[in-house]
């Protein structure tokens, strides 16, 4: 029973870190580098590091809202 | 009501900060416009490594377990001879 909740939190504290070393490499480190060094194929292009983080808080946003607006509904069927 | 206030002024403090970082061009203008977007993020991932560090470090005492079984016992023998019905159905 320990040994899954410790999978989980490692899983999760090795996915943040990854993403957050990702993240700075591509914002602060990369515009550095010369544009003709292999590094830069790893890396998607610059635009697509605001893009993604934009598009996942608005799917956050939107998900959650919605989340709110079902449960709300529910509770009010079941008043009535 | 003072906590809010608290976390207000730290969020006027960072934008202050950002604005007066946008005038005086001490870093390029492109690094600037990326920055509270790249704090945002790092903030995100790094609520995720605490919940995951804290998963780990999660203390499971198991002799408390055991305790807390015969203690379950007990209560449910005590409760049948009253007469209560405990049965887990």
């Amino acid at each position: 029973m320990e040994l899954a909740d410790r999978a989980v939190g490692f899983l999760l504290s090795f996915i943040s870190t990854s993403i957050f070393t990702y993240y700075t490499f591509w914002v602060i480190i990369l515009p550095f580098v010369d544009s003709d060094h292999f590094i830069h194929k790893y890396f998607l292009p610059q635009e697509y590091a605001i893009l993604i983080p934009v598009f996942a808080g608005v799917t956050l946003l939107c998900f959650l809202s919605v989340f709110i607006g079902l449960v709300m509904l529910k509770s009010k069927k079941k008043k009535a | 009501m003072k906590h809010i206030v608290k976390i207000m002024t730290l969020l006027v403090a960072i934008s202050a900060f950002w604005m007066s970082l946008l005038q005086t061009s001490l870093i390029p203008r492109s690094y600037t416009w990326l920055l509270p977007l790249y704090f945002i993020v790092s903030l995100g991932c790094y609520g995720l490594l605490m919940v995951g560090v804290g998963l780990m470090q999660f203390p499971t005492c198991p002799q408390e377990a055991v305790l807390l079984q015969q203690d379950i016992k007990e209560a449910k023998v005590f409760l049948e001879q009253k007469g209560i019905d405990v049965s887990s159905d």
